[in-house]
C-alpha cells in the first residue's frame, strides 16, 4: 500500500472510484459534494419562489382596499411564502451547506450514510414539486404555514390543500430527519485522525447540537402532521373538541417543533459567523468553550418557550410565567455569542471584505430582531401585539437576520471553494445596500403598523387607519430587496463564469475545508491529514500539498473501495476503516416508491398507498446487499505506519450509532403521542360522562409477553453469536415472538369499537397500531439479521446486524409497556373508582 | 471512548438534561393539579418539586472540572458552564411555582 505513488496518478486513481459520471449516470450519485451543491441550488431555487411569492403580498397590501388578488389565492400565497421559505429554503439550505461543508473541515471524505444523503434529496426535490405543483393548481395550502385546526380540518378545508400540505411537508422532512442523524453521526465518528472533540472547528460543534435538535424536535411535527392527516383522512377525531379531540393539541405539537426550529436554522448560520469572524479579524475565536456552553443552553432552552406562540389562547398564570421566563432567558445564550464575535474583531486585526458586509448586516438586523424577540416574551406585550405585523417584523427580523445575511455572509466567503473562482466584486457591495436598505424598509414599518394594530394575514385594510402610507413604503423597500437579491444572483453567475482563479485558501483562512483543492475533487483529501492542534488554527495551504502527494491516513487506492477514517468520539484517536457504498440508482427508485405511498394519500387513493409503503420497503431491504464483508480481515494498513479494523468489525461503527440516534428520534415521537394522548384526558373537553370501553386486555397482556420473549430472544441472538455459537435460531425466535405479539395487536385494534366515535378510541387505534408497527419493526430487523446470517455477513466479530435486531427488539418491547398503560388509563376512563 | 471521555461529555448535557426534565415534570404537575383539583396541596407540591430539582443541578454546578487532559478538561470545563447556566436557568424559570396562579 505504501510504495511511492505519483499525486496525479493518485488523483486519478481515486476519481474513479469516488466520482460521479456524466450524462443520466449523475441520477446515481452518491457524492457528498454534488449532493451538498444540489441541495443548495434547489434550496435557492424555493428562496425564489418564495420571494416571488412575498412580492405578491407586498403588491396586494402596498394599498388599501387592493383587488389585485383575491382573499382565497391571498390566502395560499402567504401560507405558500411561509411554507416554502421555512420548510424548502432554510433547512434544505443549511443542510446542503453542512453536507458539502463538514466532511472537508473534519477531514473525512464524505458523510456516514451516502446513499441516505441521495434519498434525503430526492424525497425534498419530490416533496417540494408537490407543494409548488399543487399552488401552480390553485390548490395550495391556505391555512397559514403553521396549519391550525380546526381551520386545516376537514370541515373548514374541504379540499386537498391542508393534505398537500401534511403529506408534502412530511415527505420534505424525511429529508431533514435523514440529515440530522446523518450529520450528527458523521461529527462524532468520521474526523480527521487526531481531532479531538474539543479541536473540532465551531461549527462542528452547532451542527452537533443542531442535529441532536432535529432528532428531538422534528418529531412532533411528524406526529402531528400524521394525526391531522389521519383526521382528515379517515376521521379520527384527535383535534376535533366535539369528539373529545382539541386543536391546542395540535398548537403543542406544532410549537414543540416550531419554535426549536428557529434555531435549529439560527445555529448553523451561527456556526458560519463563527468561522468566518475569525478569517477577517485575522485571530482565532474568542471564548470557544463558553460558546460551547452557550450552544448547548441556547440548544435546550429553545426547547422550554414553545408556549409563547401560545399566550393568548388561555393558559394559567403559572405556565405562562415558565415560558415567558424561557424566553427572555434564551437571550443570554445568544448574548454570549455576539459578545463572543464582537471581541474576537474588537482584538484581532479586522480587515474589510466582501462577506464582512454581510456580518455587518447580521449584527444590525439580528439584534433588532432578538431585542424585540424579549419585548414579546412579556406577556403583556405578547397579548397587545399577538397576531399583528409587529410579529411578522419581528419574525423576518430574526430569520433574515439570523439566517440570510449570514447566508449571504457564507456565500461569499465559501463561493470561492466550490467555483474555484473569486469574485470580481463589482455587484455585491451595492446588492448587500439594496438588500439592507430594502430589508429595513419593509419590515421595520411592520413594528409601527402592528402597533397600530395591523393583524396578520388580511388581504386587505381600510384607508383611514394611518396604515397607507407604512405599508406602501414597506411595499416598495420589498421591491429594492428583490432587486438587491437579483444582484447577487447576477454576481454568483459572474463569478462562476468570469471569476479569476486562485491557488489555494484565499483568505487566508484556518480551516481544513482549504486545504482541498478548489472545486474539490470527489474524494476531498487524496491522503486524511493528521490534527494535533485546533482545527481552526491549522494552515491548509501547507496541509493542502502534503495531503495531495498521498502523505497521511488512507493516501492510496485499495481495492476500488470508498474508504475513509472512522474514529474515537472524543479523542479522534483512529479506530477503524469505514467503507462507503458507491453511486447507484437505489436512493432514487426508492423515493420514487416512497413518493407513490405520498401521491396515493394525497388523492384519496387509500387502498393502493400500502403497495408504496410496501415497494420502499422491499427496495430499502435491497440496499445492503452491496455491503459488507464475508470473512474477518483484521487489522489493515491505514498508512502513517498504523493499522486498523474494517468498520463492520468494529463495535461502534456509524451504523449501530445512527441506529440507536433514530430510536432517540423514535422514541420522541413516541413521547408525544403519549403526551397527547394524556393531554386529551386531562384538559380536552367532553370527555365527561363516559364508561369503560369494553376492551380485551388480555390480549395487550399477550402482546407484551410475546414482544418481551422476542426482545429476550433477540438478546440471546446477539450473545451467542458473540461467543462464536448459533444465533440464527433465536433470530427466528425472536421473529415468530413478534409476530405473534403483532397479532395480538391486530385483534386488540379490532375489538375496539368504533375509533372515530371519541378522540379515547382515537389514541387508543394511535397507540395499538405505533406497538403493532415497532413489533413488526423488530421482527423485521430480526429477520434480516437471520438473512445476512446465512449469507455469511456476520460472524462473532463482525456483528452489526446482531446488535440491530437487539436494538430494535428492546425498543419494540419497552415501547410497548407504556402504550399498553395509557391504553388500559384511557378504557378505564369512567370507571367508578 | 475511555470512561472519562464519556463522563465528560455526558456533564456537558447533564445540566440541560435535568432542567428539561424538571421543567416536563412542574408543568405536568401544574396540569395535573388543575385537572383533578389538588387544592392546597397544589402548590406545595410545585414548591417541593422545585427545590429538589434544584438539587441535582447545584451539584453538577459545584463539581470541580476535570484535570485530567483533553479532551476531558476543556469538556467538562465547558460543562462546568453550561450546568451553572442550568442552574441559573431553573432557579429562575421554575421559581414562578412559588408565586403565580396556578390555574387561572
Amino acid at each position: 500500500m505504501s510504495e511511492p505513488i505519483s499525486p496525479i496518478r493518485l488523483h486519478k486513481q481515486l476519481e474513479r472510484i469516488w466520482m460521479t459520471p456524466s450524462g443520466i449516470g449523475r441520477l446515481s450519485s452518491v457524492n457528498h459534494t454534488v449532493l451538498g451543491k444540489r441541495f443548495m441550488v434547489v434550496a435557492l431555487t424555493f428562496f425564489a419562489i418564495g420571494g416571488f411569492l412575498s412580492m405578491l403580498i407586498r403588491a396586494q397590501l402596498a394599498t388599501p382596499h387592493s383587488a389585485f388578488i383575491g382573499p382565497e389565492i391571498y390566502n395560499q400565497i402567504f401560507t405558500m411564502h411561509g411554507t416554502v421559505m421555512m420548510f424548502l429554503f432554510a433547512i434544505p439550505m443549511f443542510e446542503g451547506f453542512v453536507i458539502y461543508m463538514l466532511p472537508k473541515m473534519l477531514g473525512a471524505r464524505d458523510m456516514a450514510f451516502p446513499r441516505l444523503t441521495a434519498y434525503g434529496f430526492w424525497c425534498y426535490l419530490f416533496g417540494g414539486m408537490i407543494l409548488i405543483g399543487a399552488m401552480l393548481a390553485g390548490v395550495a395550502p391556505d391555512s397559514g404555514w403553521f396549519m391550525y385546526t380546526p381551520l386545516s380540518s376537514r370541515p373548514y378545508t374541504p379540499g386537498i390543500n391542508a393534505d398537500v400540505w401534511l403529506l408534502g411537508i412530511t415527505f420534505v422532512e424525511i429529508s431533514a430527519v435523514t440529515a440530522a442523524i446523518e450529520i450528527f453521526v458523521s461529527i462524532l465518528k468520521m474526523r480527521a485522525p487526531g481531532m479531538a472533540l474539543t479541536r473540532m472547528p465551531l461549527m462542528a460543534w452547532y451542527m452537533l447540537v443542531t442535529s441532536g435538535m432535529m432528532i428531538v424536535g422534528f418529531p412532533p411535527l411528524i406526529l402531528g402532521s400524521i394525526l391531522l392527516e389521519l383526521e382528515r383522512a379517515f376521521d379520527l377525531p384527535f383535534f376535533d373538541p366535539t369528539r373529545g379531540g382539541d386543536p391546542l393539541l395540535w398548537q403543542h405539537l406544532f410549537w414543540l417543533f416550531g419554535h426549536p426550529e428557529v434555531y435549529i436554522i439560527f445555529l448553523p448560520a451561527a456556526g458560519a459567523l463563527s468561522t468566518i469572524i475569525p478569517v477577517f479579524a485575522q485571530r482565532q475565536i474568542l471564548g470557544y468553550r463558553a460558546i460551547i456552553a452557550a450552544i448547548v443552553a441556547m440548544g435546550f432552552l429553545s426547547f422550554g418557550l414553545w408556549v409563547h406562540h401560545m399566550f393568548t389562547v388561555g393558559i394559567p398564570h403559572l405556565a405562562l410565567a415558565f415560558f415567558s421566563a424561557a424566553s427572555a432567558l434564551v437571550a443570554i445564550p445568544t448574548a454570549v455569542q455576539i459578545f463572543a464575535w464582537l471581541g474576537t474583531l474588537a482584538s484581532g486585526k479586522p480587515k474589510w471584505d466582501v462577506p464582512m458586509l454581510y456580518v455587518f448586516g447580521f449584527f444590525f438586523v439580528f439584534v433588532i430582531g432578538g431585542l424585540t424577540g424579549v419585548m414579546l416574551a412579556m406577556v403583556p406585550f405578547n397579548t397587545q401585539v399577538h397576531d399583528t405585523h409587529f410579529v411578522v417584523a419581528h419574525l423576518h427580523y430574526v430569520l433574515v437576520g439570523g439566517f440570510v445575511f449570514p447566508m449571504l455572509a457564507g456565500i461569499y466567503h465559501w463561493m470561492p471553494h466550490i467555483s474555484g473562482r473569486q469574485s470580481l466584486y463589482r455587484l455585491s457591495v451595492p446588492a448587500f445596500w439594496l438588500i439592507f436598505s430594502g430589508f429595513n424598509l419593509t419590515f421595520f414599518q411592520m413594528h409601527l403598523t402592528g402597533l397600530m394594530g395591523m393583524p396578520r394575514r388580511i388581504s386587505t385594510y381600510p384607508s383611514n387607519w394611518g396604515w397607507d402610507w407604512l405599508n406602501l413604503s414597506s411595499s416598495i423597500g420589498g421591491f429594492i430587496l428583490t432587486m438587491g437579491f437579483a444582484l447577487v444572483l447576477a454576481d454568483m453567475v459572474l463569478q462562476f463564469r468570469y471569476g479569476r482563479f486562485f491557488r489555494r485558501d484565499p483568505w487566508q483562512a484556518q480551516t481544513l475545508e482549504w486545504a482541498t483543492a478548489t472545486p474539490p475533487p470527489s474524494y476531498n483529501f487524496a491522503a486524511i491529514p493528521r490534527i494535533d492542534i485546533r482545527a481552526d488554527g491549522l494552515e491548509p495551504a501547507r496541509i493542502g500539498p502534503v495531503q495531495a502527494g498521498g502523505a497521511g491516513y488512507l493516501g492510496f487506492a485499495r481495492e476500488d473501495r470508498q474508504e475513509t477514517m472512522g474514529v474515537d468520539m472524543a479523542t479522534g484517536a483512529p479506530e477503524h476503516v469505514m467503507i462507503l457504498p458507491r453511486r447507484t440508482y437505489l436512493p432514487l427508485w426508492t423515493a420514487l416508491a416512497t413518493a407513490s405511498f405520498f401521491l396515493a394519500m394525497l388523492f384519496g387513493f387509500y387502498a393502493l398507498a400500502p403497495f408504496g409503503a410496501l415497494a420502499t420497503l422491499i427496495l430499502f431491504l435491497l440496499w445492503p446487499a452491496s455491503l459488507g464483508q464475508k470473512r474477518d480481515q483484521g487489522p489493515v494498513d491505514i498508512g502513517m505506519g498504523e493499522k486498523a479494523p474494517l468498520d463492520v468489525e468494529c463495535d461502534s461503527n456509524v451504523s449501530v450509532l445512527a441506529n440507536r440516534a433514530a430510536i432517540v428520534m423514535d422514541a420522541t415521537l413516541f413521547a408525544s403521542l403519549l403526551f397527547g394522548g394524556l393531554f386529551l384526558l386531562v384538559v380536552a373537553p367532553n370527555w365527561e360522562g363516559m364508561t369503560p370501553l369494553d376492551l380485551p386486555l388480555w390480549l395487550a397482556g399477550t402482546a407484551l409477553a410475546a414482544a418481551a420473549l422476542a426482545g429476550g430472544a433477540s438478546l440471546l441472538a446477539r450473545r451467542a453469536n458473540g461467543r462464536g455459537g448459533r444465533g440464527g435460531p433465536w433470530l427466528l425466535a425472536t421473529v415468530l415472538g413478534q409476530i405473534a405479539a403483532v397479532a395480538m395487536l391486530v385483534m386488540l385494534a379490532l375489538a375496539l369499537p368504533e375509533p372515530t366515535a371519541h378522540a379515547r378510541q382515537a389514541v387508543i387505534l394511535a397507540l395499538i397500531s405505533y406497538g403493532a408497527l415497532h413489533c413488526g419493526l423488530g421482527g423485521l430487523m430480526a429477520g434480516h439479521g437471520y438473512w445476512r446470517l446465512s449469507q455469511g455477513y456476520v460472524s462473532a466479530r463482525r456483528q452489526t446486524e446482531m446488535v440491530l435486531a437487539w436494538l430494535w427488539n428492546l425498543y419494540a418491547g419497552a415501547a410497548l409497556v407504556p402504550a399498553l398503560g395509557l391504553i388500559v388509563l384511557l378504557a378505564l376512563e369512567g370507571a367508578t373508582p | 471512548m475511555s470512561r472519562p471521555d464519556i463522563r465528560a461529555l455526558v456533564l456537558l448535557i447533564a445540566g440541560f438534561t435535568l432542567w428539561s426534565a424538571a421543567f416536563v415534570l412542574l408543568y405536568a404537575l401544574q396540569a395535573l393539579g388543575c385537572a383533578y383539583d389538588w387544592g392546597a396541596a397544589h402548590r406545595p407540591i410545585l414548591i417541593g418539586t422545585y427545590l429538589a430539582s434544584l438539587l441535582p443541578l447545584a451539584w453538577l454546578a459545584l463539581r470541580r472540572p476535570y484535570e485530567t487532559g483533553e479532551p476531558q478538561t476543556s469538556l467538562s470545563r465547558a460543562a462546568l458552564w453550561a450546568n451553572r447556566a442550568a442552574l441559573g436557568a431553573g432557579i429562575l424559570v421554575f421559581l414562578p411555582v412559588t408565586f403565580a396562579t396556578t390555574c387561572l
